[in-house]
């Protein structure tokens, strides 16, 4: 009986398998596809000159608050607010939350920008740690410096929602730059489409260009093999993945280092939840907030304001990441759990979650699963060499193409790469992701399912955002 | 392994096509990809001269058309386009006079005529874009005709938008109104551009007073929503139409109990330098219509400073921060009274009063 329950069970995992594979595929296969149609339609209409017109005129923006959570981020603060404090936008506050500093985040503020005390009341709408002290700079009256007890990256850009002064808000991760014109293509939207309460723009890796004065005025494809996977990685999930998401009205993620956000609604779902992956849990209660009350409502990724950021230099850190990164959507998924195969939520559930939960929570496990039961079906005589062989290729070979296809989405209409050596790069990455890097990422996500009850960030190293990109 | 599928004849040799296929398919994307950079840097090198090119000529030469190569593909129609309108913005007289010409003379009204016909929607969009920014009179029954067998909504609000900046009598006016009425209501900002582009049109020939004409004829006008009423106000606000005042102040007799067209009235005559509906706002239940008015209260209304001090106690946050600033700006009699309030038991009203006195200070 047991002999014959394990056959059972063998054979049948085959065929979950083999569907599993030609399911996920086929998946970000027609994310491309759907894709390719959004982006192209968007580069068409904004790229028109009443757009462009628009854009550039004065009376097209919202004013938006910049919250800038900032913990331990004294070798970046300033280049970061400077560039900040840059950005080609009409009315906009930067408010910095030094959120429990134990480095000299604040002195650095203090002494580059002359803050003074601020007696503004606050006004207290979502929660958060205490307040120890309000500043503003003297020479730049619209940047702000909070200084705050430690509770995280969620408690700190609360309290930059609670202190803010504008119907908008943009939340920006202390090593990330802004293009100077990424602020007026995001808030923008929220012009044109009253029903907007969230969007995001692509982030993009800074590892590689050439930054000065705080603005980057050369892209290139970062040197080291860690950095420019990511490159890849980010391309495939911003350009193929959010985009697809969008035209499927199902978008889950707005990522943590550039989203912009209507007050109102955040602070109608009580703000930011303290948690690893508070972006994703955000953008989730206000798909339920909105649904639950039949308020009609959009949340958009948009793929031309470009924020960009630091990557990970190494291994560890870049485990790290992808470990914290695993833990807050999987907090994300059981946190609103009530969205899952749920009709109530539409194609938000039953499209959007339902890829979070049977792609990103239960693919390592089955991923895994594959490359257990390769060697146990070889040995027992049910794997023949040739088929898995065959099946080997199709698998890198289909891979390698989606990968191609998040290049082509990137080269082909946005041409931010323009060197053929890079463009050339990234195509030989996309095959070299399948020989290591994959397995060694789904082993992290793997640990991060087991751990997921960790809260902990971990500290991340972060260079200075001058000239060529390298670790310093 | 997999014996339903493996047990198929054909089983491996679809497998090997699929993978064969791939992999002609990856390599061909590479190629494409690298073939596509060339193309498109060349494209826009082109594009860049010709559009240079098209500027000089318009701007030196008395034939332009003579001077440049007729455009073929669609690159070439951008560029010229982009020089074309790019020009008609910043000039008037003789040559803006040649660059309309040089769109007749060069086929790319008709260009982008056929191209509104697209059966791509996005496509029939920009075509439409392209040609309203020319401004062109003659588009205006083209663009009449194609609203009416356009069936995609974001194409019709475009042509709506082209319309609006060739308005040029009651007529136009009164026909712009039915088409958005027609449709339903996008944002505010998109409708108060529409009115922005009429009135600045009515202004550039003189007739301004047609939109005073046609708000007094709406104002009470059932079918007419109260959003687009407040959005004609806000229009009225950005292109600072002086001569509505007296209208305007009708609006807010007119409109009690509607804090949206209030709030725009308030700001487009005190734009106009005209306050004397702002006491009233700043008395008003409203908490909205208060804020708007106390932004305003130091220039007109010191003479309330009672009322506007209790505002320090006001439920809204934001009109007790406005109320603050207002007597912090306006003068010593303001200042006295926050002094008072800082140092008083309120402990709402104070810090308030202490923020407000802090930023006079500064």
């Amino acid at each position: 009986m047991k002999l014959f329950l394990l056959w059972a069970a063998v054979h049948a995992s085959q065929y979950v398998l083999f569907l599993y594979f030609l399911a996920i595929n086929s998946v970000y296969t027609a994310l491309i596809l759907l894709a390719l149609r959004d982006i192209v339609r968007h580069a068409y209409l904004t790229t028109s000159r009443v757009a462009r017109r628009q854009l550039a005129s004065e009376f097209y923006f919202k004013p938006v608050s910049v919250i800038v959570p900032a913990h331990n981020e004294a070798a970046v603060i300033i280049q970061s607010v400077q560039a900040l404090l840059n950005l080609h936008y009409p009315e906009f506050e930067v408010i910095v939350v030094n959120d429990g500093s134990t480095d000299d985040t604040l002195e650095r503020l203090r002494r580059e920008f002359g803050l003074l005390p601020s007696v503004k009341p606050v006004r207290l709408q979502v929660p958060h740690e205490a307040i120890r002290g309000v500043y503003r700079s003297e020479a730049y009256r619209h940047l702000i410096v909070v200084d705050k007890v430690n509770g995280g990256k969620a408690d700190a850009i609360n309290a930059g929602v609670n202190v803010s002064s504008y119907p908008l808000f943009c939340s920006i991760d202390a090593d990330s730059l802004l293009e100077p014109d990424a602020l007026l293509k995001s808030s923008k939207l929220f012009l044109e489409d009253d029903e907007l309460i969230a969007t995001g723009g692509i982030i993009r890796i800074l590892n590689g260009c050439k930054v000065q004065d705080g603005a980057v005025t050369e892209i290139g494809l970062p040197r080291g093999f860690l950095e420019a996977m990511q490159v890849l990685e980010y391309t495939r999930a911003f350009l193929s993945g959010r985009t697809g998401w969008n035209a499927l009205k199902s978008l889950l993620i707005i990522s943590g280092a550039f989203g912009v956000f209507r007050k109102d609604m955040v602070v109608a779902v009580n703000g930011y939840r303290k948690t690893v992956g508070e972006d994703m849990d955000l953008v989730m209660r206000l798909h339920r907030h909105c649904r639950d009350r039949a308020i009609p409502y959009k949340i958009l990724f948009v793929p031309d304001p470009v924020c960009w950021t630091q990557a990970p230099f190494k291994l560890g850190m870049l485990l790290k990441q992808r470990n914290r990164w695993h833990r807050g959507m999987i907090d994300a998924l059981l946190t609103n759990r009530a969205m899952i195969l749920n009709r109530k939520y539409g194609a938000t559930s039953l499209i959007g979650v339902s890829y979070f939960v049977f792609v990103e929570l239960l693919g390592p496990l089955i991923e895994l699963l594959g490359y257990l039961s390769v060697p146990v079906l070889y040995f027992t005589g049910l794997l023949s060499g040739r088929f898995f062989v065959m099946l080997l290729l199709l698998a890198v070979f289909w891979g390698i193409s989606i990968n191609i296809g998040a290049v082509f989405l990137d080269i082909y209409n946005f041409r931010r790469y323009k060197k053929t050596s890079d463009i050339l790069r990234l195509c030989v990455l996309s095959a070299a992701e399948f020989f290591g890097y994959r397995q060694l990422m789904l082993l992290e996500r793997l640990r991060a399912t087991v751990t997921f009850r960790k809260k902990d960030w971990g500290i991340q190293d972060r260079q200075i955002l001058e000239d060529k990109g390298t670790a310093t | 392994m997999l014996d339903i599928f493996t047990q198929s004849p054909h089983f491996y040799d679809y497998v090997t096509a699929a993978v064969l296929l791939l992999g002609v398919f990856n390599v061909a994307e590479v190629l494409f990809l690298l073939w596509n950079k060339a193309r498109v840097e060349s494209s826009e090198l082109k594009r860049q001269g010709l559009k240079r090119l098209a500027s000089t000529a318009l701007i030196t030469a008395t034939d332009p058309a003579a001077l440049l190569p007729r455009p073929a593909k669609e690159e070439e129609f951008a560029a010229y386009s982009e020089a074309i309108a790019s020009v008609l913005d910043s000039f008037e007289g003789e040559i803006a006079v040649k660059a309309a010409q040089l769109i007749s003379d060069l086929g790319i009204d008709d260009h982008y005529r056929r191209l509104a016909r697209h059966r791509v929607w996005y496509k029939r969009g920009n075509a439409i874009d392209i040609l309203s920014s020319f401004k062109l009179k003659s588009n205006r029954e083209f663009f009449l005709a194609v609203f009416r067998s356009e069936t995609s909504l974001d194409v019709r609000y475009r042509i709506i938008y082209g319309l609006s900046r060739l308005a040029r009598e009651h007529a136009d006016i009164r026909a712009l109104a039915r088409m958005l009425s027609g449709l339903p209501y996008l944002t505010a900002k998109y409708t108060e551009d529409i009115f922005y582009n009429i009135i600045t049109a009515l202004k550039a020939t003189g007739s301004e007073a047609e939109f005073g004409i046609f708000m007094r004829e709406i104002m009470n006008d059932k079918t007419v929503l109260n959003l687009v009423k407040r959005d004609c106000i806000t229009a009225c606000y950005a292109a600072a139409c002086e001569k509505g005042r007296g209208l305007l102040k009708e609006y807010y007799a007119a409109f009690p109990d509607e804090p949206e067209i209030l709030i725009a009235a308030v700001k487009a005559l005190a734009r106009m330098g005209d306050f004397s509906v702002t006491p009233a706002a700043i008395r008003h239940p409203d908490w909205r219509v208060r804020l708007a008015a106390l932004k305003y209260a130091h220039l007109c209304c010191m003479d309330m400073l009672p009322e506007i001090r209790a505002l320090l106690r006001d439920p809204s946050y934001h009109v007790r921060l406005n109320a603050a600033l207002a007597l912090a700006k306006g003068g010593e009699k303001g200042l006295a009274a926050l002094r008072q309030e800082a140092a008083g038991p309120d402990a709402f009203a104070a810090s308030t009063a202490a923020y407000a006195l802090s930023q006079e200070a500064a």
